[in-house]
């Protein structure tokens, strides 16, 4: 062996002896210790205020970090049930006045001590008419919020006209921040970072991931699981392959197919449970030819909504009302459109378009890559509209590109129909009616109905949330049924799917998880 | 003397390429359907804020015009910042154009800086993987025409150029990281995430590289100076490993550039399906999110480097064989 070939093969030798084979299988096992890995199907903004958006994988990030006066679990048997969290009581002393009282000895994640000052800045600065978000009944100005000691506010809404009942049902929604935090006003700290007085308290943005720690000063005690890595992971294959390999924790937004896979392993459990999202079939009711309710009503009355439900499996649950069965005052109305293609044909020849005659082309948006088997059921609803005569087209778009559709123009928005869900993570229906159907928010519909303005104000307007109940079901959610200015399709099924030992955490309707269970 | 001269013509005409692909990119962003402004303003604004908010960022001057000011920017090291993008790095998407509270944008130049070393480094994996199993499997097949070794190599091209890299990518996520547990497979948390991507781009990679070099090897073991070789008493591993593999090395090496190309496609695809965060999953992302200075932004630096690679391969094999100077 000459010199060169003793340099090469020693050479060989030690670079073998440098490379650890544990390094290729580390990482895959590193599961124990490790924080949840929840992967989500959906982007967050850029910006952390609480107020300023209405996406929903960021309003389940502030599940996480923030505090809520209630938390409302909206299962189906009970969907008004309140479980207080800041607050330990809110009562009415009268239609306009409501009282908190606030938990004591809770803080939040940069050692502020909780106190009423911080629910009264919350509220005045969430309500401010500027703010993105506008989820509060009436602009700051219609609100007189005062604090008579640091444990108790109360809401008075005399100046605005409405009953202080609707903040009950909001008290679930509204996520509390420091006074500290809003005395920097918008552009302050709150677009820079969260800081609440939930479980977890935010550590960073890394990426695509937002990187959360068990907050040691939880008021319920330490929670168990030591962090939440919350990431953004936009392929369904992708999410469940990270799911099997042990790298996610939890994965949400499974498509069925995806169920039938997993649900014979025994690593991983599946959650399934009614949302709060409804799905819609929007009309462009400022346009025609949907301004005429006699076509918007033979359109409905030609989908077969069994049909779509079939094609959805797991994904869907009947329902017959513009809310999900789990929002305060669901009824399954009885005027609710159903498939009847005779009462359909009747309609387009009262409304002058006999078999559909004389319609112009109409188009059909729906998105494909987020929402499961829209394209799948947008073709079933454009075969059957054309089967009575609709001249129906449906285009299919990438989400980004349908999202610019979607809303409500002046002159009323791209396409006739498109379809939608919406999912607002509280029992208050109005957070769906009163934004799709009163004219002063237009949102995706476009509507301007007076009949429809003046029931939706009736029952914001009832005294006590029984009238409220009683005017929503008997009222107000029947003649949206005969105006059908959208059709409700279906309830969205949200199903997630979890590594077993994660079995029993509980999981609300719109998405957000409780891991708060304590050490 | 060459080298700089060589230097010289090939810079002037990669500037000209990049110049070309950067006014096609920045054309077809403007022409293909779904106006950036309309996502940043949010759905309900109405067409006149649309309207107004795109005069006043230029967008609605003719292309030429808004491509010389994007030019004279770029020329001067600014690549813009992103539409959407927030400077903390979060993915975006729902947040509205007026709302003064929103977080800085973040810097295109940042993006691309933190996410082109992910890519590199896969692609220089890729690389490996697929020189180290081509030449096993071709050199051995340019030793012996119409053997075993050609008839496995022939087959296994096959196979590999068959195989569509968005299955494969997950068949082997599921074998080696669901069934086996070997490899991490989705994200990024250290190197060895970068190994499964790697090898389905090896994949892609190899089909192409074995028929060059057993075709090479097999072309060049049939030249005389081999012959000559064994005659001198030369032994086959010298002849093949100093001589053989040095000739044959030319066309693999041109070929290698031209390569590089396919795996920057290939990246796309196996960093969005592997949540790989590189430039590939960059750039979905902002075609879905149609962010304009971002798209334009990788498309000048994924041209620029597929120019100065291609200029490195061409150097290098006119070093490696003097007659290819010019």
């Amino acid at each position: 062996m000459d010199r060169r070939r003793f340099l090469q093969r020693f050479g060989t030798i030690a670079a073998c002896a440098q490379i650890n084979p544990d390094f290729l299988i580390a990482s895959a096992f590193a599961q124990s210790a490790r924080p949840l890995v929840f992967l989500s199907a959906e982007n967050i903004t850029g910006n952390w205020d609480p107020t300023a958006h209405t996406t929903l994988s960021q309003k389940n990030i502030e599940g996480f970090v923030m505090g809520f006066l209630t938390r409302t679990p909206m299962t189906l048997d009970d969907p008004g049930k309140v479980v207080y969290e800041l607050a330990t009581d809110i009562k009415l002393l009268d239609p306009h006045r409501l009282q908190i009282t606030l938990r004591d000895g809770v803080a939040f994640h940069d050692g502020k001590p909780f106190k009423a000052e911080d629910v009264k800045a919350t509220f005045e600065y969430g309500a401010q008419p500027d703010r993105p978000a506008q989820w509060y009944p009436g602009p700051t100005d219609t609100l007189t919020i005062t604090t008579p000691d640091d444990r108790t506010v109360i809401v008075d809404t005399t100046k605005g006209g409405y009953p202080a009942h609707l903040f009950v049902f909001l008290a679930s929604f509204l996520p509390i921040m420091s006074a500290k935090d809003v005395a920097e006003g918008p552009g302050g700290v709150l677009a820079k970072r969260l800081n609440g007085t939930g479980p977890f308290r935010f550590v960073e943005q890394r990426g695509n991931t937002t990187v959360l720690k068990a907050h040691e000063g939880y008021f319920k005690g330490k929670p168990a699981i030591p962090g939440i890595d919350f990431t953004f992971t936009a392929d369904s294959t992708t999410r469940m392959l990270s799911l099997m390999n042990g790298q996610a924790s939890i994965v949400e937004r499974l498509e069925p197919e995806q169920v039938e896979t997993v649900k014979g392993n025994p690593k991983i459990a599946v959650s399934r449970i009614v949302s709060v999202e409804n799905k819609y079939l929007w009309f462009r009711c400022s346009k025609p030819p949907f301004n005429d309710v006699r076509l918007r009503l033979a359109a409905c009355h030609a989908i077969d909504r069994s049909v779509i439900l079939d094609v959805l499996g797991s994904a869907g649950h009947a329902s017959s009302n513009f809310v999900s069965p789990v929002k305060f005052g669901y009824v399954d109305l009885k005027n609710y459109p159903a498939y009847d293609p005779d009462k359909a044909q009747a309609l387009l020849a009262e409304a002058g378009f006999p078999k559909g005659k004389g319609l112009p082309p109409l188009e059909y948006i729906t998105s494909v890559g987020f929402y499961p088997k829209t394209k799948e059921y947008g073709e079933i609803i454009t075969a059957m509209l054309n089967e009575q005569g609709f001249p129906v087209t449906l285009t299919v778009l990438e989400p980004a590109a349908w999202n610019e559709r979607l809303y409500h123009r002046p002159g009323g928005g791209p396409g006739h129909m498109i379809d939608c869900g919406w999912s607002t993570g509280s029992p208050e229906p109005d957070l769906v009616l009163r934004t799709h159907f009163h004219a002063s928010s237009h949102r995706i519909t476009g509507l301007e109905d007076p009949e429809v303005d003046a029931s939706l104000d009736k029952e914001r307007n009832a005294p006590t949330l029984e009238a409220r109940k009683t005017i929503l079901q008997t009222e107000t959610m029947p003649l949206l049924a005969a105006k059908a200015p959208a059709l409700s399709l279906f309830t969205s099924a949200m199903i997630h799917a979890m590594q077993a030992d994660l079995k029993g955490l509980f999981i609300y309707p719109d998405g957000s998880i409780d891991a708060a269970r304590t050490a | 003397m060459f080298v700089l001269s060589f230097l010289a013509r090939r810079l002037a005409q990669g500037a000209i390429i990049i110049t070309l692909v950067s006014l096609l990119i920045f054309t077809l962003l403007r022409v293909v359907p779904g106006d950036p402004v309309r996502l940043m303003v949010g759905g309900m604004a109405p067409d006149s804020l649309v309207e107004q908010i795109a005069n006043r960022m230029g967008l609605r001057d003719p292309i030429l015009v808004q491509f010389g000011r994007y030019a004279g920017q770029v020329v001067r090291g600014d690549l813009g910042h992103s539409f959407v993008r927030p400077a903390n790095g979060a993915a975006t998407g729902g947040a509205n154009f007026d709302d003064a509270t929103r977080a800085e944008r973040a810097p295109v130049a940042a993006l691309i800086g933190e996410a082109l070393p992910m890519t590199l480094q896969l692609a220089a994996l890729a690389l490996a993987f697929a020189l180290a199993f081509s030449s096993l499997v071709g050199i051995a097949a340019g030793l012996r025409p119409g053997g075993l070794a050609d008839r496995f190599a022939f087959a296994v091209s096959s196979i590999f150029i068959s195989l569509p890299n968005f299955w494969l990518a997950i068949v082997l996520a599921l074998l080696f990281s669901v069934k086996l547990g070997w490899l991490p497979a989705v994200g990024y948390g250290g190197f060895s995430y970068t190994i499964l991507p790697a090898i389905v781009l090896a994949v892609e990679l190899s089909p192409v590289l074995i028929r060059t070099l057993s075709g090479a090897v097999a072309a060049q073991m049939g030249e005389a100076y081999v012959a000559v070789g064994r005659i001198r008493g030369l032994t086959e591993t010298r002849i093949v490993g100093a001589h053989v593999l040095r000739n044959a090395a030319v066309p693999l090496l041109n070929l290698l550039g031209v390569q590089f190309s396919s795996l920057l496609g290939g990246v796309i695809i196996v960093e969005y399906i592997l949540d790989y965060p590189g430039l590939g999953l960059l750039t979905i992302n902002a075609v879905l999110q149609r962010d304009f200075p971002l798209i334009q932004g990788i498309a000048i630096v994924t041209s620029a480097i597929f120019v100065v690679i291609n200029i490195l391969v061409d150097l290098a094999a006119t070093i490696i064989d003097p007659r290819l100077a010019y």
